[in-house]
């Protein structure tokens, strides 16, 4: 006989639950299942998976939640009397999903959204009766499980009669008839205590006396007994307390019994039961028989009460549309032709025209003209509020999108496949992502939320698993291990999967000093670590939490909310609670809004460049733009100095100049070590370079070595190669190497005449075990029918196979080199605007201090922090005195100074200009230290100068410092009206001086620690002299060193980066920079072994290396060893006699290592 | 609580019941209906690993409380006349080997101090 586990929790009850749907589905039917509930705790977090793994089994999926239900006795807003599980009842046409839905928002519509919050997630009794019958049919399409952890089953204990019956009698009375069933379960631990056998009894006694069916379950948590111990762990990350506490308390489960036991096992379980009952058979089989019959209420129709794939847009009144939405998509389009291709014409037109029609044939049958529609309103939409928005994605692929402008690329121009987006043969709705302003991003999703109604709108969700350092922090809590040790031993976990610590503490120089204290432990009787290990493996990938997701907004019709259940986001608006695997299978339309750093700092940019350049003609001088043939300057530029960075053609020499340079820091995708060196030599001379650049520099290329051989063929170092003359012109622009999928989509239509469509379906099928063998036969054979000989057929093959699961689609390429073209175009033509763009939004991977080099490189003057000029932003200014001026430098920001908060920054920024230190007291209620923060890094330099003191920045600091021991003064109120008197500053002109002026390396610490930025001078010039005695080469004079030269060189850390390579090898790119510029090193196996702890844990690096020049204005280190600069004891230095001297160093006591170097190993 | 940690040989029935017990050289054989449950093991105490794949038994292990009388000595047909003694073993998941835990005999029973752990 069959058996149908009703209560089951799946690894998405966070913390609670271990196994994946996929598992216990298997594990089911496996044992002759015909069906399984999911019941997660607090919401429908596995509920879709749940689904998917059902039906790829063949089981018919139950659906239900495990909820807290409030004590109707107790303070409702927070006291919870025990949890119920509620199953949906199903083939009521999702009348059952729909109240789970809303009853699980429910739950969750009083909550903060926030992490302990003080109001949990449950439900009142009254909520939960209201949500079990249908309101239109007032059928029940809910059914309520109270069971071992309802307040019924938590009453139990101790041998109390009355107690569970009043409180059973009270649910009897508050719901609907029909709705509630008694949950029996037994894992079978010491007589008497929870979940014993005798408290299964005794419940199922109670559901006998009122004639209430029992069922049985299992109240599982894990698929088969192994998972127990995974379960006390994740207890201890629940309740945060470690296991002996818990223990003692007792809050463990009281067995590991909670596994998904077999029908077997569960009658086995039913029988004793019945038997300490003092029941019959015929109750056993009663028992088992309800069990089942519930289960068959409860079994989902995925289609009709779920809606599996049944693709839901906004109704098209939403969208503003009178009539058929596909008519309003092809008049759009036309309408577009003429802003897109003005005066097109002959051949061009008509291959334009076919593209189009092709492109509205395939929307139309698959009905998702009115997805176009809604994706194009959104796009207006963002346009309309003035950010910077644009497609990215294969949405690029489509002319329909660009044409109805939710895309910048033209498909026509660079050659892009309608079908890699979407064809006849894919009936699930495309992805289109668009990139904003990261600053403007939550203005955008409010105004979705504004525009479509709060109804059809939700922010998706993502699940947040544990990965190694987050597992082996809970693990060692857990293990109740002192917090200090485990923090040391979680920094050194770097990049691996949580389940292969016991791998890599054999293979990982930094694990090196962890894995000797793991193997002591049969000495020293410590078998903690060993533990630690093992649990931490237990908990790789198990999901902790759900968050917003950095972008995906679901856009449905006015049933949205019956169909996903939300939970307050952090953001004040509502989030599914399904993640982007949910998407799919439920129909549900997924729009990428997404953030971008990089389209912030480029609107920044603009902005600053009108500001400094109000006219057309001045930022065409400032920007050395050409002035054309009517000296009237580029249409790009209007009137008002507004540049329209969309319009900028793409063949700008400078631009390119600039990007052959290598100098590429701050440019969108082409500034890391990586990029740098691949750009140097590659020699990028046009925009489809770009694209193929960006195409290159991914994992997969780069792994399958796919760039040497195109680097070759491109410089002509080796003749171009094709399989067949037939491929040339679809693998021509790469030089015969296959880059692109598109090339993969052409070179199967070629090749069998299989149409572009199924050559995408083929594309997709590529790497999937089941399914390429049969796409290996369909190319053999068609390739073969077309007469191409054995060995070409052969050939090709080989390259699909290898490079076509990996392979990057050229129109991701295509919008991802729109937003690198514009950023490298800024800073070729307004480096200062684009500088200070950067400094606001920081969109890079290096530290911000870099762009402080960045600027001394250019030339461009930093000026220092000012109470008066400084404002919240950075700022171009132009200088008015000293040796720069004339020139335009960049004023620093008020914003970011440590200790300065928000509220401050606002009055000061109010407040300018300021004419004393009182006043700034008394108008800005600036905080005593924060004016002494302020001193300290020379923002009232200028103020103390004009008021002729005669001390220097050491006395005014040492004076605030003095005043912050005094008492509090209160302001000095001033009248409305009347105005200060113009006597100078007082106060400043009367400090005493008397203390030597703070050195350079005092006044760059104070920065490094306020600002995280090195201003006056560059962090490693004090250690300049040790250096020069190390004989160490600087960055600058690298690049005249012949090939493999041996070298020192030393500098702070700015980026660390462990790319997949060829052979999966571990290789550890490290970026050192030392005030003349950045040095990109390369640490391999055996680097790697000799640096050891160093790699990731040192900030200060003197590296050993070997040159390897990598382009014709690239050079970069292959190290051999590394050492820690804070030792100079252990530093390599030629005379031993002479041991490093200590000097003094402004890192020295500043602990934002993150912030400085970019890394927080 | 100190626990016994002497080995005892159980002979089962079909559907896992325990019917003869071997214990100190001598045979017992179960008398009256026995009760098994569970009890939590402190596993981070007393185990060195628990990779993924250890199986059953680490979070608990299963108790039997079963009552005996000895079986007589081969030849003597009479038995010896003796209250029958309630012990509790335990099964090793892995091993599936028996251990005695504890015995409760009739006059400690009778009183308030509970079962006799040593």
């Amino acid at each position: 006989m069959s058996f149908t586990h009703l209560h089951v929790s799946t690894a998405f009850s966070a913390h609670y639950g271990v196994s994946w749907p996929e598992e216990l589905a298997q594990a089911a039917k496996a044992d002759g299942a015909t069906a399984l509930a999911c019941t997660d705790r607090d919401g429908l977090y596995g509920t879709i998976k749940h689904l998917r793994a059902c039906m790829a089994e063949g089981l018919d999926a139950i659906v239900g939640v495990d909820l807290a239900v409030f004590d109707d006795d107790g303070d409702h807003r927070t006291q919870v009397a025990g949890r119920v599980v509620v199953l949906a009842r199903g083939h009521n046409n999702g009348a059952g999903y729909r109240a789970l839905c809303r009853l699980v928002s429910d739950a969750h519509a009083r909550t903060s959204g926030k992490a302990g919050g003080a109001v949990p997630v449950a439900v009142t009794r009254a909520e939960l009766a209201s949500r079990t019958l249908d309101p239109l049919t007032l059928k029940p399409v809910l059914t309520v499980l109270i069971g071992p952890d309802s307040d019924v089953g938590r009453a139990m204990g101790g041998r109390r009669y009355l107690r569970p019956r009043t409180l059973f009698k009270a649910w009897l009375d508050a719901m609907p008839a029909g709705t509630v069933v008694t949950e029996i379960v037994t894992q079978l631990s010491t007589p008497g205590m929870p979940l014993s056998t005798a408290h299964a009894v005794r419940m199922l006694r109670l559901a006998e006396e009122h004639h209430v069916p029992a069922i049985l379950t299992n109240a599982v948590r894990y698929c088969g007994a192994d998972g127990a111990p995974t379960a006390d762990v994740l207890d201890s990350a629940r309740t945060l307390k470690s296991l002996p506490e818990l223990a003692a308390e007792p809050i463990l489960q009281p067995t590991g019994q909670g596994w998904l036991k077999t029908g077997e096992q569960m009658l086995r379980l039913g029988k004793e039961v019945i038997a300490a009952s003092g029941f019959g058979t015929a109750d056993l089989t009663q028992l088992m028989a309800q069990t089942e019959a519930l289960a068959d209420r409860c079994r989902m129709d995925p289609h009709t009460d779920m809606g599996w794939k049944q693709p839901v847009v906004p109704e098209a009144s939403v969208l503003g549309i009178s009539q058929h939405p596909h008519t309003e998509l092809a008049q759009r389009c036309e309408a577009g032709i003429t802003r897109r291709f003005p005066g097109i014409a002959g051949s061009q037109e008509a291959e334009m025209k076919n593209r189009l029609e092709h492109e509205l044939g395939i929307i139309s049958n698959l009905g998702f003209s009115a997805y176009f529609l809604t994706v194009a309103e959104v796009s207006r939409m963002i346009q309309d509020m003035g950010v910077r928005a644009a497609a990215r994605g294969s949405g690029a692929s489509s002319l329909v999108n660009y044409l109805i402008d939710v895309s910048q690329v033209n498909p026509l121009q660079h050659d892009l496949i309608f079908e890699r987006f979407l064809s006849r043969d894919r009936a699930t709705l495309p992805d289109i992502d668009i990139d904003v302003e990261s600053a403007e991003r939550h203005n955008v999703y409010h105004r979705i939320f504004k525009r479509f109604g709060s109804e059809r709108v939700t922010l998706m969700s993502m699940q947040n698993g544990y990965r190694a350092r987050g597992a082996v922090r809970d693990a060692g809590m857990a293990l109740g291990m002192d917090d200090g040790e485990v923090g040391e031993i979680a920094k050194q976990l770097w990049r691996f999967s949580a389940r292969k610590f016991r791998e890599a503490l054999q293979e990982k120089p930094e694990l090196r000093q962890f894995a000797g204290r793991v193997e002591q432990r049969d000495t020293d009787g410590n078998q903690q670590l060993d533990l630690l290990v093992d649990l931490t493996e237990r908990l790789d990938r198990l999901p902790r939490h759900i968050s917003m997701h950095p972008c995906g907004v679901i856009l449905g019709d006015a049933t949205l909310l019956d169909r996903t259940p939300v939970q307050p986001s952090g953001l004040g608006l509502p989030m599914s609670q399904f993640d982007k695997h949910d998407m799919d299978p439920m129909g549900m339309l997924k729009l990428d809004v997404l953030g971008v750093r990089m389209q912030s700092a480029m609107a920044f940019a603009v902005r600053e460049i009108i500001r400094i350049h109000p006219s057309k003609t001045q930022v065409v001088a400032a920007g050395s733009h050409p002035v054309g043939p009517d000296g009237a300057g580029p249409d790009y530029i209007a009137a008002d100095g507004a540049i329209d960075l969309n319009a900028v053609p793409l063949d700008d020499e400078a631009t390119f100049e600039l990007i052959r340079s290598t100098h590429t820091l701050g440019c969108f995708q082409i500034e890391s070590p990586g990029q740098r060196e691949l750009i140097g030599k590659m020699a990028p001379r046009e925009f489809n370079d770009l694209i193929i650049d960006i195409s290159l520099f991914r994992p997969g290329p780069m792994k399958s070595d796919m760039v040497r051989p195109f680097l070759e063929h491109r410089h002509g170092f080796a003749p171009e190669v094709y399989p067949h003359p037939d491929l040339k012109p679809v693998l021509a622009e790469t030089h015969g190497v296959t880059v692109f999928h598109e090339q993969i989509l052409k070179t199967f239509n070629v090749m069998t005449h299989c149409g572009l469509a199924k050559a995408d379906e083929f594309r997709r099928a590529l790497g999937n075990e089941a399914k390429e063998p049969l796409v290996e036969a369909f190319f053999r054979k068609a390739a073969r029918e077309r007469n191409y000989t054995p060995e070409v057929v052969d050939k090709v093959w080989g390259t699909l196979k290898a490079f076509g699961s990996f392979g990057f689609c050229k129109a991701h390429g295509a919008a991802f080199a729109v937003p690198t073209y514009q950023s490298a175009w800024l800073k070729a033509h307004h480096p200062e605007a684009f500088l200070a763009g950067l400094w606001e939004h920081d969109p890079g991977m290096y530290p911000k201090r870099l762009l402080v080099a960045e600027a001394r490189r250019l030339g461009i003057p930093i000026l220092p922090l000012d109470i008066n000029r400084s404002g919240a932003q950075y700022r171009v200014e132009r200088v008015d005195a000293g040796k720069d001026a004339g020139k335009l430098g960049i004023r620093l920001s008020l914003n970011g100074i440590y200790g300065l908060s928000a509220t401050e920054l606002k009055r000061i920024v109010a407040g300018q200009p300021f004419d004393s230190l009182a006043d700034l007291r008394a108008r800005s209620r600036v905080s005593k230290p924060t004016i002494k923060r302020l001193a300290q890094l020379g923002a009232f330099d200028f103020l103390h100068r004009e008021a002729g003191g005669t001390a220097n920045r050491a006395d005014l600091v040492h004076h605030l410092q003095q005043m912050q021991g005094k008492g509090t003064r209160k302001g000095i109120e001033v009248l409305e009206g009347q105005l200060a008197l113009p006597l100078g500053d007082v106060e400043l002109q009367n400090i005493k001086p008397g203390l030597p002026a703070p050195t350079l390396v005092e006044n760059v610490r104070a920065e490094l620690d306020l600002i995280a930025m090195d201003v006056s001078s560059h962090l490693m010039d004090s250690h300049r002299p040790m250096l020069d005695r190390l004989g160490v080469t600087t960055a600058d004079k690298l690049l005249s060193l012949r090939n493999g030269t041996e070298v020192l060189v030393a500098g702070v850390r700015i980026a660390t980066q462990t790319p997949p390579m060829r052979g999966g090898k571990r290789v550890v790119f490290i970026s050192i920079d030392d005030g003349t510029g950045c040095i990109d090193s390369v640490f391999f196996h055996e680097a790697q072994e000799n640096a050891g702890l160093l790699l990731f844990g040192t900030r200060l690096l003197l590296i050993r290396g070997t040159t390897r020049r990598t382009g014709p204005r690239g050079i970069s280190l292959s190290a051999s060893m590394a050492w820690d600069l804070g030792q100079p004891e252990s530093l390599p230095f030629p005379d031993p006699n002479r041991p490093g001297t200590d000097v003094e160093h402004p890192l020295d006591g500043i602990s934002r290592t993150l912030a400085i170097t970019g890394f927080s190993g | 609580m100190g626990l016994f940690s002497e080995s005892v040989d159980v002979a089962c029935s079909a559907d896992g019941q325990p019917e003869s017990v071997l214990w100190s050289g001598r045979s017992y054989s179960v008398c009256a209906e026995s009760v098994r449950w569970y009890e939590r093991r402190q596993w981070w105490a007393e185990e060195s690993r628990v990779p993924l794949g250890s199986g059953p038994g680490m979070v608990d292990h299963e108790i039997w409380r079963i009552q005996v009388v000895p079986v007589p000595p081969a030849g003597k047909s009479t038995p010896v006349p003796m209250e029958p003694l309630t012990l509790d073993l335990t099964r090793h998941a892995a091993s599936g080997r028996w251990r005695l835990l504890r015995i409760h005999d009739a006059l400690r029973l009778n009183d308030t101090s509970g079962p006799k752990t040593a």
